[in-house]
């Protein structure tokens, strides 16, 4: 092996050595961070998802919305077959009304209520988050195109 | 007459067509189309889509509903202003916008001096390919002169989300950073034919290069104060794959522009410069095809069309395909040996490449991932923000350091110990005053604390070198543009690490009379009344914001309900002062008896946009420092 062949090679192994270290961090730290998406049915089907925090969708179950005060409010979310219950604290967007879509963030306790610390906000009344869309043709409640 | 306007605008697009097929046909120098020539050609290019653009605009202005563009995206009782930007806030004018930026540039380019005839028709023709493929697509697939055969009486109207000054300005200026790297890939690619990536092709690009790379900066900065102010939600940037979209793009030119100076003064690192570009005009279109396709779930998506995503997908692959066999079959006759010094400028500014690609990679891995597990596993999830800071804040470190060291070093071997004497009064000021802030602010986290001092000698060390004195006390020119750019950068990276620090916010419900506390601010709810505008309503309520007992400002957030279409928006009110902002935002009542304002505190945000509009100052300069000094020692 000549020198300029060594050196080359140990130049690329050195790299490659670097950049899968690099990769690997960053993959770990992805997986770390990432915020899975559930319907209440697929939710109900996954209880060993309690404790996380993941974002949860449908719509607003019609004559769910309850304030204990002023800013806690009870709520449950269905796609149509599954309900589950959310309690939020804090400022609710614009457009959260009963019947129509919403994305919520935060942990499904183990007694099956889910406490969101967010509420999606979206930017007008007819829009519908596309995983709400998934989750109402999933379980066949769909009524759009 | 309508009938008329759709015939001229749809031959206007033919006539674009077919100039930019023959300008194509010079790629091979061929003897059957050496007239018209180029300039002639270009022209033609330009007039056309000139025209048909500003056909589209007058549509627009007098809501011409027998298009169906026009029926679509406007009403007859929109603002002037949003009757206007309303031609490209939608997807067909929008890729006209594109085109006409891409024949701008064509055109700008056949026009400038002293380049080899070959290299500027071979350059022209790669453009025209490029302006040929998008015409085509606008032409037959996404048409923005389409008649209707009903009367209608009105429009549906724009997004109220979209009618704000800022975003009538956001997408031309994008726009003209995203297009102006397709000059710079086919300044590239005719580098690649002619096999002349040298120190004069270096020379050539740089103005368009660094203009594309200021108009970028400035339109993603446009983009983020937009959603600062209107999204409501208190914050400047989401990693949302919008957003990511166009910082991809700008990470790579970022790499390009420092290897194109490299290129300039050293002749070396050609292969890497070619990539870079390729890459760079690649994200670009990325930006595009993603922001334009509707698969992403964002924010900011508007006017999507999943279809039509298939052709940019398409054209990219393509121009990928194409470019890197070029490139396989070319790059070792385009490689010459210059030289460079191990410790020098141009290996920190190597290190610094690197470091970027690892970024880029950061923010490809965190915007991709979703969408692969949402198209091959059906599985949807996000990734959080956290994953963004937590993965690039190290690097950063590392940059600013490499950023603040690189200009201290020559371009040949220079000796460290020198350096490190000569800079031993900037270190020790940058540690008192990181020390004196992370005492008296309280700040113990190490990246954070690292990032300021880093942050720190940079800007100290571009600021004191910008200011150049020599023996007779005569002001020198030095590398202002640089010096501002980085400066700006150091600044930039300070205000985002203060601002996610100590950003503060509160939540009430109030009732007229109430008084909310925020720090050491009062705010008096004063009252609440409904405000008839003319193309909405709206709720506003007024807080006298008390300090001590003394009217400091009143705040007006705002609720407003348009009617075309049926939306609500919330409308931020903002006192901006040069150390913090105050934000305050208000929602719908739940009940009548009160409503929901929530409240920030957010540090430094003049500071953060000053840094940014020094960026974008700092790469106007170096575009328009057109002759390089070569060979500098």
């Amino acid at each position: 092996m000549t020198n300029l062949v060594k050196s080359r090679l140990i130049k690329f192994l050195l790299s490659l050595i670097i950049v899968s270290i690099a990769v690997l961090i960053i993959i770990f730290n992805l997986r770390d961070n990432i915020i899975y998406f559930y319907g209440p049915t697929e939710l109900l089907k996954n209880s060993d998802k309690q404790g996380q925090i993941m974002r949860l969708g449908g719509l607003v179950s019609v004559d769910s919305f309850q304030n204990e005060t002023d800013s806690i409010f009870y709520f449950s979310i269905t796609d149509g077959d599954n309900k589950i219950d959310v309690k939020y604290e804090g400022i609710l967007p614009n457009l959260f009304a009963e019947d129509k879509g919403v994305v919520v963030e935060g942990v499904y306790m183990n007694d099956g209520r889910f406490i969101a610390n967010k509420v999606l906000a979206k930017h007008d009344e007819n829009y519908m988050p596309p995983e709400v869309i998934e989750t109402l043709k999933k379980s066949g409640k769909w009524q759009g195109e | 007459m309508s009938l008329y306007i759709f015939y001229i605008s749809n031959f206007l697009l033919l006539l674009c067509l077919t100039a930019s097929l023959i300008q194509s046909s010079k790629i091979i120098n061929n003897k059957i189309f050496t007239r018209p020539g180029i300039m002639m050609l270009a022209y033609v290019q330009l007039i056309s889509i000139l025209l048909s653009f500003l056909i589209l605009i007058y549509l627009f202005l007098i809501s011409d509903f027998n298009f169906d563009l026009v029926y679509f995206n406007s009403h007859s009782e929109k603002p002037l202003i949003y009757k206007f930007s309303g031609v490209w806030g939608n997807h067909e004018g929008s890729m006209l916008l594109w085109i006409l930026i891409l024949v701008l540039f064509n055109f700008l380019f056949a026009l400038s001096r002293g380049i080899s005839e070959r290299f500027k028709e071979i350059t022209v023709a790669i453009q025209s390919i490029m302006i040929f493929g998008f015409v085509a697509f606008l032409f037959f697939l996404s048409n923005p002169f389409t008649l209707n055969q009903n009367n209608f009486f009105d429009g549906i109207g724009l997004n109220p989300i979209l009618q704000d000054p800022l975003l009538a300005i956001h997408p031309p200026v994008l726009y003209i950073g995203y297009v102006g790297f397709s000059l710079v890939f086919s300044l590239a690619i005719a580098g690649l034919i002619t096999k002349e990536v040298d120190q004069q092709w270096a020379s050539i690009v740089k103005p368009w290069v660094f203009s594309a790379w200021a108009f970028l900066t400035a339109g993603i900065a446009l983009g983020s104060f937009w959603a600062y102010y209107e999204l409501g939600w208190g914050g400047y940037w989401f990693w949302d794959p919008v957003e990511n979209a166009s910082l991809m793009p700008w990470i790579a030119a970022t790499a390009l522009i420092h290897c194109v100076l490299i290129l300039q003064k050293r002749n070396v690192m050609q292969s890497w410069t070619i990539i870079l570009a390729i890459l760079t005009f690649s994200l670009s279109l990325v930006g595009t095809f993603l922001v334009r396709s509707g698969i992403l779930n964002s924010v900011h998506t508007f006017a999507s069309d999943p279809g039509r995503g298939l052709f940019i997908l398409l054209f990219i692959f393509l121009i990928l395909v194409f470019s890197f066999s070029l490139f396989a079959y070319n790059s070792e006759k385009i490689n010459k040996i210059g030289s460079m010094g191990l410790v020098s400028r141009g290996t920190g500014i190597q290190i610094n490449n690197w470091l970027l690609i690892t970024i880029l990679t950061i923010v490809f891995l965190g915007t991709m991932y979703p969408l692969a597990t949402d198209l091959l596993l059906n599985k949807s999830l996000t990734v959080g923000p956290k994953y963004y800071s937590t993965t690039i804040a190290p690097i950063i470190i590392l940059f600013l350091f490499f950023m603040f060291i690189s200009p201290r070093l020559g371009w040949t071997d220079t000796k460290l110990y020198q350096i490190i004497i000569q800079l031993r009064y900037l270190v020790i000021t940058s540690l008192t005053i990181t020390l004196i802030i992370s005492l008296y602010f309280e700040l113990f986290n190490l990246t954070e604390i690292l990032i300021i001092f880093f942050s720190l000698l940079l800007i100290i060390s571009s600021l004191t070198a910008s200011i150049n004195f020599n023996k007779q006390n005569i002001l020198v020119r030095t590398n202002l543009g640089q010096n501002l750019a980085h400066a700006g950068f150091g600044i930039l990276m300070m205000a985002v690490v203060s601002n996610a620090v100590y950003s503060e916010e509160r939540i009430y419900n109030a009732k007229v009379g109430d008084n909310l506390q925020l720090q050491k601010y009062i705010f008096s709810f004063d009252k609440i009344e409904q405000v008839e505008e003319s193309n909405y309503n709206s709720l506003k309520a007024y807080f006298l914001m008390k300090k001590d007992g003394k009217l400091i400002d009143t705040f007006t957030p705002e609720i407003r309900f348009y009617s075309n279409p049926p939306t609500i928006t919330s409308e931020a009110s903002i006192l901006h002062k040069f150390f913090s902002d105050i934000y305050l935002v208000m929602n719908v009542p739940q009940d009548q008896q009160s409503i929901s304002v929530r409240m920030h505190i957010k540090p430094f945000m003049t500071i953060l946009w000053l840094g940014t509009l020094m960026i974008i100052i700092g790469g106007i300069i170096s575009a328009s420092i057109r002759v390089g000094r070569l060979n500098e020692k």
